[in-house]
């Protein structure tokens, strides 16, 4: 009895007694390392779409900023393996270094495309998610980027941003056009043709765009739908310029020239019941853009000399505040769906333009870019963590998108052209 | 004289006729295994996100002597300080000397440039503090460190540190909460002989993580004579947290 309770009380203790014990800490962290192969095309119908899935969840996965997605010319792994947990060799897929895998099935179902997408984690084999899907078989991209939402919320917790749209401006001769197309520019449709559009912004369904155009002669305000036929939305006479929706879809504030000045307006959504909201009239106040719980709205103006940001509240509209003090040319504000900061393009001691994002509460300045060209025009994402923004570092005005710290920056698929003002809406 | 039959002793051992407390007793079991069950699912159910996105990491910085720049400007990026040189097994073959004298601070200054490369940038720390008493190779984040088994041993950590890269992909709320302990067994000529998870912490991204670091700072410099015994044969455990 005694023998029994010395081995089981002081034994096990005179062990661990020996081995010393080192902590560690401070560790680097890193995006996630996830191989994505592939998809599976299950027939022959798929096959033929399986290009434009493929190209859309690939770059969503390498936009989100969450991934570092592995190059698929390292990957080792036989092309022709199975598509569960017991039939991967999931060692080949840790030799490249991934940690998640995520692999896709696509088949043609009648008139529908099918698909099922399952996650895995390398390290332990396990299955962590499976999701099936079905699209119409023209929209491949569709699901595609339900697939990658759904897998930004698994690792997240949170709505992703590859369901929604985006308006942006295209050179067309002498006039530009808004166009109006999914989150990365690809299947983008005109919406306004002929003459100079400037300065879309997605309409609070996403299915209308805003913009700013000049077909009157005097620039105006419209919404139109693709395909539609354009709204007047404030076309006073005065110069009017800017729309931009409040969250709840219910006001529209816009910029409205005054004699010398121009005025921030807030009307409602179809422009009827305008209020100015700012009083200055020899100063230009221009750019509204919206906080996240529509009580305030941040703008420009040049009252204090240079253009710089101003955030007023909307019911009571002579508090105003400067928040930027650093920089002598400020513009294109563009409130953080998170509330938290501000996306601006500024001028900086080179001449060169560059994004900044400024905390709302704190006034710290962060820059975006640097040393990349001018870059210009910021739109966050509906879920506040991407910026798509326009840049010429390549030669001609691009559009980009990056995380909302300036990590990851990468160029949308678009087709060659001059693309500006892009605006990241439902 | 007592009755026998009212005191005939009975053994404990025997088999009584169930009371209550059976009943009790089973019905207590069951409540318990219940209650126990029903807080693993909600546990499983109401586990963190993965990826915390507003986790940022904390960046310490060390500002450099020179004239402020102007408030009215806007700010700059820094430039990233040169990443280190790959660092290079070192062969130990050089390292080691072929007697088995323990290594002394001294001759460590004669090794290879690859030991000087892998210290990295830190070394650029270390010499601007001539006056700190220490290793010349030594970890600038190190205490002074007199006795050799305990030089070895911050060696190991901060070449073990050099690989320790963890997904960014597990919230604030479970890193606070993760440690992981690695049991790892070093032969006499620095050679990782066995790494195992010793306690894993529940995450398997960091479980991973934490003996792929392990596994790719091995091989380590030899250690000195009076740990080789020890080390061989019980091995060192390595806590990690993030």
């Amino acid at each position: 009895m005694r023998t029994l309770i010395f081995c089981l009380l002081v034994w096990p203790l005179t062990a661990l007694a020996q081995a010393p014990v080192i902590e560690i800490s401070g560790a680097n962290f890193r995006p996630l390392p996830i191989a994505v192969p592939l998809p599976q095309a299950l027939n022959d119908g798929a096959r033929t779409v399986s290009g434009d899935f493929d190209d859309a969840f690939f770059f969503d996965c390498s936009a989100a900023g969450i991934f570092q997605v592995l190059d698929r010319k390292s990957y080792l792994a036989d092309a022709r393996e199975g598509f569960t947990a017991s039939t991967i060799t999931f060692s080949r897929w840790a030799d490249v270094g991934a940690e998640a895998l995520v692999k896709v099935q696509i088949s043609v179902d009648g008139r529908d495309l099918r698909g099922e997408m399952r996650l895995f984690t390398v390290a332990s084999g396990k299955e962590e998610l499976r999701l099936v899907h079905v699209s119409p078989l023209d929209q491949p991209r569709r699901l595609a980027h339900f697939f990658a939402d759904a897998l930004y919320r698994q690792f997240t917790r949170e709505p992703g941003p590859f369901q929604s749209h985006l308006a942006f401006v295209r050179r067309a001769g002498k006039g530009k056009d808004v166009y109006l197309g999914d989150w990365d520019g690809k299947k983008a449709t005109p919406v306004a043709q002929g003459s100079i559009n400037l300065l879309p912004v997605v309409g609070p369904q996403g299915d209308t765009v805003a913009f700013t155009s000049y077909r009157s002669g005097k620039p105006a305000l419209y919404v139109q739908r693709a395909g539609g036929a354009p709204v007047s939305l404030v076309s006073s006479g005065a110069m009017v310029t800017g729309a931009s929706f409040s969250p709840d879809g219910k006001r529209l504030a816009y910029s409205m020239a005054q004699g010398e000045g121009a005025q921030i307006y807030v009307a409602d959504s179809g422009g009827s019941n305008p209020q100015p909201l700012t009083d200055t009239p020899y100063f230009i106040n221009s750019s509204p853009t919206w906080s996240p719980d529509g009580r305030r709205i941040a703008f420009v103006s040049n009252r204090a000399g240079t253009p710089q940001l101003y955030v007023l509240t909307v019911a009571n509209p002579k508090d105003v505040r400067r928040i930027t003090f650093q920089g002598n040319y400020n513009q294109t504000p563009d409130w953080s769906p998170r509330g938290d900061l501000i996306a601006f393009t500024a001028r900086d001691e080179r001449n060169a333009f560059d994004l900044f994002t400024v905390n709302v509460e704190t006034g710290k300045v962060t820059r975006l870019t640097q040393d990349q060209g001018n870059n210009q025009e910021p739109s966050f994402s509906p879920n506040g963590r991407l910026i798509v923004f326009s840049s010429n570092r390549t030669g001609t005005s691009m559009l980009w998108v990056m995380t909302a710290e300036g990590q990851n920056q990468k160029m949308l698929p678009l087709e060659k052209g001059e693309y500006s003002t892009p605006d990241w809406g439902p | 004289m007592t009755p026998a039959v009212a005191a005939a002793p009975v053994s404990l051992l025997a088999r009584r006729p169930e009371g209550p407390l059976g009943r009790f007793l089973f019905w207590s079991a069951l409540v318990h295994a219940v209650l126990f069950s029903l807080a693993v699912v909600w546990a499983r159910l109401h586990e963190g996100p993965e990826i915390d996105l507003t986790q940022k990491p904390i960046k310490a910085t060390l500002v450099r002597q020179g004239t402020p720049r102007d408030e009215k400007l806007l700010p700059r990026i820094e430039e990233a300080p040169p990443a280190p040189a790959t660092p290079k097994p070192p062969e130990p073959v050089t390292v080691a000397p072929p007697t088995p004298a323990p290594p002394k601070p001294r001759p460590l200054e004669k090794q290879p440039d690859s030991r000087q490369k892998l210290m990295g940038a830190f070394d650029r720390v270390s010499k601007s503090k001539p006056d700190l008493t220490g290793a010349a190779d030594g970890d600038p984040n190190g205490d002074a460190a007199v006795a050799e088994g305990e030089a070895y041993y911050a060696r190991l950590r901060s070449q073990i540190q050099r690989f320790y890269d963890v997904s960014q992909t597990i919230p604030d709320a479970e890193r606070i909460r993760l440690v992981a302990q690695v049991a790892i067994v070093i032969s006499p000529s620095g050679q990782l002989e066995r790494a195992r998870l010793a306690k894993s912490s529940g995450n398997d991204l960091f479980d991973s993580a934490v003996l792929a670091a392990v596994k790719r700072a091995a091989p380590f410099s030899p250690p000195p004579t009076h740990l080789r015994d020890p080390l061989q044969k019980y091995g060192v455990v390595l806590m990690f947290r993030p």
